[in-house]
């Protein structure tokens, strides 16, 4: 009998706990207050992750052979991630509607929250691959939860792209692994270099981890997925799900590759082109989303580029993004112009952030990320903050326009410290982590040319929209390229037509030659043709023997 | 010995007594005629089993001058099998054939009649002798004939005309053919025959006596006498003639190819016998497949069945001394002249219970019989299976060993018959039993006795154990097997 | 090494088999306790050989016919597969149809060919030799008929006649390669693989192709495929069996044993027919899926889906390398469980809401919850989600698939999954997020019909989780073709 497992069964318990959560809703009575449970689903994951994600496990006989346990860049993510679905799991549990839908909402958000925690701990491609499935198809329901015409078909594309998704990278895996000749994520990623296919194996892992990290051009689904979610799923889809597929690019694209040269392309190309589009957004959900395309466009090239700085400033981005979501949230359930004000405020200070600010967290994670970088990709991430500053600035006008709620709602005040805290996070914690991760001087923050570096393009980026704040913007709805190609929906494959003309003939023409056996057995019976076949044939044997002879 | 003689004698013996004694001891003495010459059969069969073939020279007379009987493996099976399906046509009988039911001169007819086919039968299986042989074939002829028109409607006397008309024609020929042989070589012996110097009226002599029997035998095109005969005639009579008389011609005409004069055959004429076979199987198929009447179905079955018997011409032997394993075409052909015996009697004692149920054998009228008669239905089920050919049956192991042997020697296009007829097969036989499995009952049925219905169903799972239990029978049917049988013609 | 096992090994299907035939329509509780009993101790004699298979024994039972006819009954680790896999389901079946039918009419008849059916599956895996393959074969066929028909209404009847008019020239094709191969090299033995260097390359070829269109009417290779969707008209229970362990499996089983024992990989390799065979395959499961895509019904779309899912054995075989055969095998085994669950669910929306269009599903998630759990998960492995049944078998087809040199068929799995989840997911959508029509009457309080559902949903979970394990079917896949087929 070999061993059950090998190591701590800390990580699989982090990933075996929200998925214990996950079926507590089967219970129709507990049903309707499911939603209270969510805060505390991603708990042991943030211990865990804020211990330093200790330990690692092996358990044989799982799957095919589960593997979990984190390196410093996953646990970083990790604890990201437990954070940022910590706080949107409060948030829903204060303000989602109660009842039996939501006990399903309950249910997925849990089984997507293991998925997204798996991402992080898996050691194994198996355990990736299924982390990863759980967490971006268990995300449609988040997407569609709402069941408006919007967030249907926003689903529809979503799972389409997913599934499509899954199956590139699984195709991807399966390249690596029969190379590899094993399932360790590490081991695989080495055997690319030299696989038959390894190309088009890392060719197919780039465009399923794209499409959940919202790379140019498959990010279709993000800004149509992101604003038909409920705030709190917008929050954690933006913040942490599409890490996800970040995570997946950092741990299995291998480093020489003519690939990351195409990553580091799309990354530019989404980091300013999906800012820009976002301006011609209303609705801020939608503004944000867009956000979200170019920050993760900007990662990736940060990934592409192979920075040491990725995770960090994927912590950040991760934080701050879910933050900025639940303001959105925090401002429709507003009704003082207080705390209009209030929201406002965090809003913007999490923005100023994400633009990169100097001192800010943001700032200190594209510093970090810039790290190591070249001169050219440096400046653009420098360039970055320019449209960020103006699609940040655009939400933020945006948000200011949500109407406020005419009346009060309760537990807004300890949502919102929640969310303050959060955003404050945002801001601090970088800092707290930098000594350990970043390999850089705490003081070359301070440095000036390093402020100013972050400082002008904020600047620009004002001074930009305070000029487009007089113009009108175009007006266009969400789902780019989608609208380009001028399809929208995913029209269902109807049954084709099955032609049935001919079967009726046919039978009528077999029959009648069926029916000629029967006039040609008449016609046999008649004395003299029997009688002449008979003497024929005794004629005909003699013959044919009387060759012989 | 005593088991050869017995089983020409006993049946004569019973034959007579049937007609002599009153009405009232008729049946139980035809059914002890019946019982001991079955036993008789199975004796014989067991001696040939444990001494090999039994020779017997009557008088003590060697031949030329006497006349040999001769039990081998061959004859002795076919022996066997008849006196099951004539045990099974009487248990049948016994119930169709009551004075109340089929008339007093049906009654009185059956009897004598079956059992006198019996002796004809039994002598034509182990006379060596081409004079003795065209006397039972005549004797199985008038007895046939008259099996035909037993029942005496117009319908049956016109098809029993007919076929006493191409069956005479058939013995004209056949005599014809021994008369020139004797005339050339002052010997009706086989075996006296096949050592002969041969002269060229030889060819004209085989032809003769050939076609003679392909019209007897009912190959196609001589076939059209048959289907109406045997669907006229009382359905075991039917049974009687479909399975066992075309038998007896078909086993001369082996016997005279094989045994007299094998050094005769031609590959033209060999592929000829076989092409009319293959004929026979697509013709009888297709027609098969246009009747509206089970007996007719089965009757034209039959012509389509007999077919594959005469692929035996060509592929006896195959590539036998190479490859042991496809010496078995000739044993094949043997296992479908056994197989199809008893499979070809069950089928039509069903019919002749579906007869007595509903008073028709209509494909509408037997609808949804298998319900209140389960027991048949099975049956005729069980006897499709071997038609078909499908394992485990006796059918499939004649199909095997006919195509091993196709394959073995090369002639591999003779195996689009075997498969293609069995599909056809599968076609014709498809209608009648959905019909019987139909869940609606046509036509109310009137109750039949367990026993009775019990008797097809043993034939057929016979036919089909016939199959699962080939090897002794395969054995068997070597003892006493012409060496041509092996090396092929 | 002993000679009654194997034949102890058909008893518990035959001998219910033929007394149930002659039991009278009203003694049910007689004939469930014979079929159960039947199905329950077949069980237990699999268990206690599967242990002693496991190291390496192997049971032989020989019955001669006419020469050249070598019934041979033989199990080894590939026979135990399908068997337990075949007895599984017979039980679970069983349950199910005796609760499906309660006390409708021609029971005896049904359950008789029902067992039958089981017979000749056990006996096609048991099967050592081709001639024996080809017996069982054939009763598999004529078990089978009267099972499509059984409800003898007209499009019964029909689907009955096209079942017989694909699977008789099927066989006809299949005993045509036998004879063929067998006139040249003697009687086939799967423990021996023939020796055919002395075979015509050509001919063996054609040889090949016979054997697989034989095998490949009844596993449903396109284009021989036209009767599976047909067959939709039998019974719920009927069809569970027909496409998750009865007629499909035993054409995709076929083919393993033809690819393996019969020719052998190299040959295969040498003779050019692996790969075409895989393109065959490869056309079937998209075409499958993509006629899936198009059904309204239920069942029939199922049905295509089996079509597709069952090639994917046929790709495991014809790509000839150890993952990809234990992929192959493996799903042998998966689609099993998966397709059986969703026939069963199929079956239940049928039967207790009256169910038979995809439209009838909507909102059936709230009415029927566990039909529709397990439906889901069926489903949900079907398309390959992880860590279901389905996905463990996809990665080993593709690993096997880089591993034979194949990549391209990478695209056909991915194509697969696609498509599959393109008529699969809409299905759950409709259960789970549509409002359900108000007037529908419905009622899943039916142990008998949903337990072996849940059962068989469980275990799509189950073989999944626990792939790796040695019990596993994985892990049985690996020691078939480790022991056996191994380099």
């Amino acid at each position: 009998m070999s061993t059950i497992y090998s190591g701590s069964l800390a990580p699989f318990a982090v990933l075996l706990w929200p998925l214990l959560i996950g079926l507590v809703p089967i219970v129709p009575r507990w049903r309707a207050n499911a939603l209270r449970l969510l805060p505390f689903a991603p708990l042991p994951a943030l211990g865990f992750a804020m211990a330093g994600a200790p330990g690692s496990v092996v358990i044989p006989d799982l799957m095919l052979g589960v593997q979990l346990g984190s390196g410093p860049d996953t646990s970083l993510l990790l604890g990201m991630t437990a954070l940022v679905w910590t706080v949107a799991g409060f948030y829903a549990a204060l303000f989602m509607a109660r009842g039996s839908a939501a006990g399903v909402f309950a249910s997925f958000w849990c089984l997507t929250l293991a998925g997204n925690l798996g991402v992080f701990l898996a050691a194994d491609i198996i355990t990736f691959y299924i982390a990863f499935a759980a967490v971006s198809l268990a995300a449609w329901l988040m997407v569609v939860h709402d069941r408006t015409k919007d967030a249907l078909a926003a689903g529809r594309v979503y799972i389409a792209l997913a599934v499509l998704g899954e199956a590139a990278l699984l195709s991807g895996l399966m390249i690596g692994a029969a190379a590899a000749e094993d399932l360790q994520i590490s081991t695989v990623r080495a055997a690319f270099a030299d696989a038959p296919l390894g190309s088009l194996g890392v060719g197919l892992l780039i465009a399923g981890f794209g499409i959940k990290a919202g790379m140019v051009p498959l990010h279709l689904w993000l800004p149509l997925a992101h604003p038909a979610a409920p705030v709190a799923g917008s929050a954690v889809l933006s913040g942490a799900i599409v890490k996800a597929g970040l995570i997946g690019m950092v741990l299995l694209v291998p480093e020489e590759t003519g690939w990351r040269s195409v990553l580091i392309v799309l990354g530019l190309l989404g980091a300013f082109g999906a800012a820009i589009w976002g301006l011609s957004q209303r609705n801020p959900k939608a503004v944000l989303a867009y956000s979200t395309v170019s920050q993760m466009g900007l990662l990736l090239v940060l990934a592409g580029a192979g920075s040491q700085g990725v995770a960090y400033a994927a912590l950040h981005h991760g934080i701050a993004k879910a933050a900025l979501f639940l303001c959105v949230g925090m401002m429709m359930l507003a009704a003082s112009p207080a705390q209009r004000r209030a929201v406002l405020g965090l809003a913007g200070l999490v923005a100023l952030s994400v633009a990169g600010l100097p001192l800010t967290g943001g700032a200190l994670a594209k510093l970090a990320g810039k790290q190591g970088l070249s001169e050219m990709l440096a400046l653009a991430v420098t360039l970055s903050s320019v449209t960020t500053t103006l699609v940040l600035g655009w939400f933020l006008i945006r948000l200011a326009q949500i109407p406020a709620k005419p009346q009060q709602i309760s537990h807004w005040g300890g949502a919102f410290v929640a969310i303050v805290g959060l955003g404050v996070l945002a801001l601090v914690l970088p800092w707290v982590l930098w000594s350990g991760i970043v390999d850089l001087p705490r003081d070359y923050v301070w440095r000036p040319p390093n402020m100013l570096e972050g400082l002008w393009p904020v600047l620009v980026g004002l001074g930009a929209l305070a000029v487009i704040r007089r113009v009108k913007l175009p007006e266009y709805p969400p789902g780019d390229v989608l609208h380009l190609i001028g399809n929208h929906k995913l029209r269902p494959v109807f049954q084709l037509p099955v032609g049935k003309q001919g079967v009726q003939y046919r039978k009528r023409a077999t029959l009648r030659l069926l029916l000629m056996f029967k006039i040609a057995e008449r016609w046999l019976l008649h004395w003299p043709v029997a009688g002449s076949t008979l003497m024929g044939v005794a004629l005909a044997v003699t013959a044919m023997v009387w060759i012989a002879s | 010995m005593t088991a050869l003689i017995s089983g020409l004698v006993l049946p004569l013996l019973a034959a007579l007594a049937a007609i002599a004694l009153p009405a009232r001891a008729r049946l139980p003495v035809a059914l002890l005629g019946v019982g001991l010459t079955l036993a008789a059969s199975i004796w014989l069969a067991i001696s040939v089993w444990t001494n090999g073939a039994i020779t017997v020279s009557l008088g003590g007379w060697q031949p030329p001058i006497g006349i040999a009987l001769r039990a081998d493996g061959l004859g002795a099976a076919l022996g066997v099998m008849t006196a099951l399906v004539m045990a099974a046509v009487a248990l049948a009988a016994r119930h169709e054939m009551e004075p109340l039911v089929a008339g007093p001169r049906t009654s009185f007819g059956f009897w004598p009649l079956m059992l006198l086919l019996w002796a004809a039968l039994n002598a034509v299986f182990v006379s060596r002798d081409l004079f003795n042989l065209y006397v039972g074939l005549e004797l199985i002829t008038l007895t046939a004939v008259a099996l035909v028109a037993i029942s005496g409607k117009a319908e049956a006397i016109a098809a029993a005309l007919r076929y006493l008309l191409f069956a005479l024609a058939g013995s004209l020929l056949y005599l014809a053919g021994v008369v020139l042989s004797y005339a050339a070589h002052g010997t009706l012996d086989i075996s006296l025959l096949a050592a002969r110097t041969a002269v060229p009226g030889d060819a004209l002599a085989l032809g003769l006596m050939t076609a003679g029997l392909l019209v007897k035998t009912a190959l196609f095109p001589f076939h059209v006498w048959l289907p109406p005969a045997h669907s006229a005639a009382p359905a075991p009579a039917s049974a009687m003639l479909s399975a066992l008389v075309p038998k007896a011609s078909l086993l001369i005409l082996l016997r005279l190819w094989f045994e007299a004069m094998p050094e005769l055959a031609t590959p033209v004429a060999l592929f000829t016998l076989a092409g009319l076979g293959a004929l026979a199987v697509i013709w009888g198929g297709v027609l098969a497949l246009l009747q509206a009447r089970l007996k007719l179905i089965v009757a034209y079955s039959t012509v389509a069945q007999l077919g594959y018997i005469f692929l035996v011409f060509p592929l006896a032997g195959g590539d036998g001394a190479a490859q042991p394993w496809a010496a078995g075409a000739w044993t094949g052909a043997m296992f479908q002249m056994l197989g199809h015996g008893l499979a070809k009697a069950a089928m039509f004692l069903a019919a002749g219970i579906y007869i007595a149920a509903v008073g028709s054998d209509r494909l509408s009228d037997v609808r949804g019989l298998a319900r209140a008669l389960p027991m048949t239905g099975f049956a005729f089920a069980l006897a499709s299976i071997t038609l078909l050919g499908l394992p485990p049956s006796a059918g499939f192991t004649a199909k095997y060993l006919l195509m091993t042997g196709a394959f073995a020697s090369g002639q591999w296009a003779w195996a689009f018959v075997l498969v293609g007829g069995g599909l056809l097969a599968a076609a014709y036989l498809y209608r009648p039993l959905t019909a019987i499995f139909a869940r609606e009952i046509a036509v109310t049925p009137r109750p039949i006795p367990w026993g009775w219905q019990a008797v097809p169903l043993v034939l057929a799972m016979l036919s089909v154990a016939l199959g699962l239990l080939s090897s002794v029978p395969f054995d068997f049917l070597q003892i006493g097997r012409p060496d041509q049988a092996a090396e092929g013609l | 090494m002993t000679t009654t096992l194997p034949v102890l090994l058909l008893l518990p299907s035959l001998v219910p088999a033929a007394v149930t035939f002659f039991l009278p329509q009203d003694s049910h509780a007689l004939r469930n306790i014979l079929q159960l009993g039947g199905a329950v101790l077949k069980l237990g004699l699999i268990v206690w050989m599967l242990v002693a298979v496991a190291t390496g024994a192997t049971y032989e039972a020989e019955f001669p016919l006419a020469p050249g006819l070598v019934i041979l009954l033989r199990i080894d680790a590939l026979a135990l597969l399908f068997i337990s896999l075949s007895a599984t389901l017979w039980l679970l079946t069983t349950i199910y149809a005796i609760a499906y039918f309660g006390t409708k009419a021609e029971l005896s008849r049904f359950f008789g060919f029902f067992s039958l059916c089981v017979a000749a599956t056990t006996g096609l895996a048991l099967s050592g030799s081709l001639i024996s393959f080809f017996i069982f074969f054939e009763l598999l066929t004529l078990s089978t008929w009267p099972l499509v028909a059984h409800k003898q209404d007209k499009p019964s009847l029909a689907a009955a006649r096209v079942y017989f008019t694909y699977a008789l020239p099927g066989s006809a094709a299949l005993l045509w390669a036998i004879i063929w191969l067998e006139s040249a090299t003697g009687p086939v033995l799967f423990t021996e693989p023939p020796d055919l260097s002395g075979l015509d390359p050509a001919a063996l070829r054609a040889i090949f192709a016979l054997f697989i269109i034989g095998v490949g009417v009844k596993a449903g290779l396109v284009p021989l495929h036209g009767w599976l969707p047909a067959a939709m008209a039998a019974p719920a229970p009927v069809s569970a069996l027909l496409h998750a362990v009865a007629v499909v499996k035993a054409g995709a089983f076929g083919v393993v044993r033809i690819v393996y024992d019969v020719f052998g990989a190299e040959n295969m390799t040498a003779l050019g027919v692996g790969v075409p065979l895989a393109i065959v395959a490869s056309v079937t499961i998209v075409w499958g899926s993509v006629r899936a895509l198009q059904q309204d019904e239920i069942k029939k779309r199922l049905a295509f889906s089996t079509v597709s899912q069952v090639s994917y054995i046929v790709l495991g075989a014809a790509l000839a390398s150890p993952l990809a055969m234990i992929g192959g095998l493996v799903h042998l085994v998966h689609q099993g469980l998966m397709k059986i669950t969703l026939f069963f669910c199929a079956g239940i929306y049928d039967e207790r809401a009256g169910i038979k269009r995809i439209n009838g599903l909507n909102g059936m998630g709230k009415r029927m919850p566990w039909t529709s759990a397990c439906f889901s998960l069926g489903a949900m492995g079907m398309i390959g989600l992880p860590p279901l049944a389905g996905f463990v078998s996809k990665f080993y087809l593709g690993l096997g698939a880089i591993e034979a040199g194949a990549p391209w068929v990478l695209a056909v799995l991915l194509a697969s999954t696609l498509l599959n989840a393109a008529y699969f997911l809409p299905l759950l959508y409709r259960l789970w997020f549509l409002p359900c029509a108000a007037n529908t009457k419905c009622d899943e309080r039916a142990p008998g019909l949903v337990l072996p559902a849940v059962v068989t949903a469980t275990a799509t979970m189950g073989v999944g989780l626990l792939a790796a394990s040695p019990i596993s079917p994985l892990g049985w896949a690996t020691l078939i073709v480790t022991q056996g087929y191994g380099p």
